[in-house]
């Protein structure tokens, strides 16, 4: 299956896209959330959470979605000073019926760990998820270097 | 075995070196190919060295601690070593720490750790690494 | 008989007592030479003069001293001489030397049978109105100056009414854009909602004028810290007829702020060093409470000193730490689950009485994690688990 463009080469990222279909393409989500991190200055910690968040939530999308398909946006983010990256995952997959629930720990649909969303939401300074059956699912999260 | 990891024997224990980003490929066909090697050679000791991966995920966390279980089973003491700071704050607040799995700081730790497990069997005192 | 002298005295008369009423204004006879033939109480209140004073006096006198110099006075009365009447605005001079701003008619009255013409000479005082003026105009230059502060006015139904290159600058957006349309389109969605625009506006009526800040919405959708100034316009009765709203985009400065404090939290940090006290036993002193924020960057500090120093023990010293509540438990349990997963054991030590009745009391749970009272007594637990790491190296010894 088709995954995405080529990375654009040394200067700035500005907007990067990422298909979801198959598990070679979070390699490439944490390779791009990586990137990103870079350019914006996050310090390893913070690199290291929103490198896993990013992973944790793409592979959410293979896992749950339907046809495991999704994609994952990667910006980078700025408010005055301080430098970020902003990061949507979106899928158009079952949703999630009970968002609340599925936010709090150890909840699980699929067999897996169940650790993507309540896990991820630690992990980054933002964090927002829209869901609703029928209507697949929308994570967005936001990492700052400040 | 894929790039990503190398398996090394070393006496009687078994070295893996994983380095780089796992793909989800590679850490299910490593738990394959170690819990074979553990059984092929008899091995009586497992060590894991992820001090060149630079993320962890809840997936490759629940594998690794899976893996650390089939040594067990299979009759050997197994210790994941090497893990950074940053991936084991990560590990943490992601509710992902592996309670269950024996830790060490580097690769010459660990096999000093394995010796010690193995000849304290009987009268380990506990060193706080359970929950 | 109406027509006729004594008709005419009448009405002198009758319009002398109208002119001595009227407060505002001066209304002053000159004759052909212009001289001052009459007086009246609003003259007086104008100029300070007393008809014994002024009367006789030539019109110069209203003239500040230059412009008397420069024969002003007699060149405005050939003025109206030739035009019949003559306006103009001018600074005029009071008995007491000081000057204001007065709009001046003169009329040329011919003089009738028997008496030569003169003039008759209004003067209002425009000082107050002109300032009025200046001061719009200047303000208005300088709203219009001013390229890095929106001030713009917004009338009572939050309609803006004025921009200006500092709120083009802040928002991106353009006048035309924005003039005419309600003013929440610059709040974000939910202050637009909840009605905080109503809540400012009446604040600013109460109080005279209201700061707040709060995130504004710019042109592109993105977001930035302001500092908005409302202040209610009155018209001459007092009522409301508008806002002037002053705001200024404070997200660099909040950024900076949170910077001046982080750095200040890490100096914080740098009093409380994670020190080797042994061969591979770190002990970290912990001072003062213990937020998210600091516990994060104590774990990433005493996990980096763990590896650079391989050790093996960490104490956890929170003698110096005032209470201990779930959320500080939570934190010490995260750090030392971390250290664990570096292959580090962890000590508890600095444990008061009431600190462990407080523990138990919230339901606290160290689990596997080991506590002492005394550092003294953690350092020998401590050195005793280094001392059982080393010495089971070999297959031959067992501890017991």
């Amino acid at each position: 299956m088709a995954t995405t463009a080529e990375m654009p080469p040394a200067d700035l990222l500005a907007m990067t896209s990422v298909a979801i279909d198959g598990e070679a393409d979070l390699l490439r989500v944490r390779s791009v959330m990586r990137s990103y991190a870079l350019q914006a200055g996050l310090g390893l910690t913070a690199t290291t959470k929103v490198v896993t968040a990013a992973s944790e939530l793409a592979r959410n999308i293979l896992r749950h979605a339907s046809g495991g398909q999704g994609v994952a946006t990667f910006e980078e983010a700025s408010s005055g000073h301080n430098r970020g990256v902003r990061a949507v995952f979106t899928d158009i997959g079952p949703g999630i019926a009970d968002v609340d629930a599925a936010m709090r720990s150890g909840f699980s649909t699929v067999g897996s760990l169940g650790l993507g969303l309540p896990g991820s939401c630690r992990l980054v300074d933002e964090f927002s998820i829209d869901s609703a059956p029928g209507r697949g699912t929308r994570v967005a999260i936001c990492q700052w270097a400040l | 075995m894929p790039d990503q990891s190398a398996i090394m024997r070393m006496g009687r224990d078994l070295l893996v070196i994983l380095h780089g980003d796992l793909d989800d490929r590679t850490v299910e066909s490593i738990e394959r190919e170690v819990t074979s090697e553990v059984a092929r050679t008899s091995a009586r000791g497992a060590l894991i060295d992820v001090s060149g991966v630079d993320v962890i995920d809840s997936f490759v966390a629940q594998v690794l601690a899976r893996l650390v279980r089939m040594v067990r089973l299979l009759g050997a003491e197994a210790a994941i070593v090497g893990i950074r700071p940053a991936v084991a704050i990560t590990l943490v607040e992601l509710g992902a720490s592996m309670p269950e799995v024996t830790t060490a700081l580097s690769a010459e730790q660990g096999m000093a750790r394995l010796r010690r497990m193995r000849a304290d069997d009987s009268a380990r005192i506990d060193h706080g690494n359970h929950r | 008989m109406t027509d006729g002298p004594v008709a005419l005295v009448e009405d002198l008369d009758y319009y002398t007592q109208m002119w001595n009423t009227i407060a505002d204004y001066a209304v002053i006879k000159l004759d052909g030479e212009g001289l001052i033939r009459s007086w009246h109480t609003g003259a007086e209140h104008l100029t300070g003069y007393t008809a014994a004073e002024i009367i006789g006096q030539p019109a110069a006198v209203f003239y500040p001293a230059a412009d008397a110099a420069a024969g002003l006075a007699g060149a405005d009365l050939r003025a109206a001489a030739e035009a019949g009447t003559y306006a103009t605005e001018g600074w005029r001079l009071r008995k007491d030397g000081t000057l204001y701003w007065a709009s001046v008619a003169l009329t040329a009255v011919s003089g009738r049978a028997g008496s030569a013409g003169g003039f008759g000479m209004i003067i209002h005082d425009l000082t107050v109105v002109r300032e009025k003026a200046l001061t719009l105009r200047g303000l208005g230059q300088l709203v219009n100056s001013i390229a890095d502060i929106q001030v713009i006015r917004v009338d009572c139904d939050g309609l803006v009414r004025s921009w200006n290159p500092g709120a083009q600058k802040l928002t991106g957006y353009l006048a035309e854009e924005v003039i005419g349309h309600h003013v929440s389109m610059f709040y974000t969605e939910d202050d637009a909602r909840s009605g905080v625009l109503d809540r400012e506006m009446h604040a600013a009526v109460r109080d005279g004028s209201m700061e707040a800040e709060g995130w504004r919405i710019r042109k592109d959708g993105t977001r930035f810290w302001a500092n908005v100034v409302l202040s209610p316009i009155r018209d001459d009765h007092g009522e409301v007829e508008g806002y002037v709203k002053v705001a200024r985009d404070l997200t660099e400065r909040r950024e900076q702020d949170r910077l001046v404090q982080r750095q200040r939290d890490e100096i914080l940090d740098l009093s409380t060093p994670v020190i080797q006290v042994w061969d591979k036993v770190l002990v970290l002193p912990l001072i003062g409470t213990l937020d998210s924020g600091r516990a994060a960057r104590l774990t990433e500090s005493l996990l980096e000193r763990i590896a650079a120093d391989q050790a093996e023990v960490v104490i956890l010293d929170i003698s110096g730490v005032p209470g201990i509540d779930s959320a500080v438990a939570q934190h010490l349990l995260e750090t030392v689950e971390a250290a664990r997963l570096m292959g580090t054991d962890s000590i508890l030590s600095g444990v008061r009485p009431d600190t462990a009745q407080s523990m138990v009391h919230l339901g606290i749970e160290l689990g596997g994690l080991r506590s002492r009272t005394s550092l003294r007594d953690a350092l020998q637990l401590a050195l005793r688990l280094v001392d059982e790491r080393a010495s089971s190296g070999d297959e031959a010894g067992v501890r017991a």
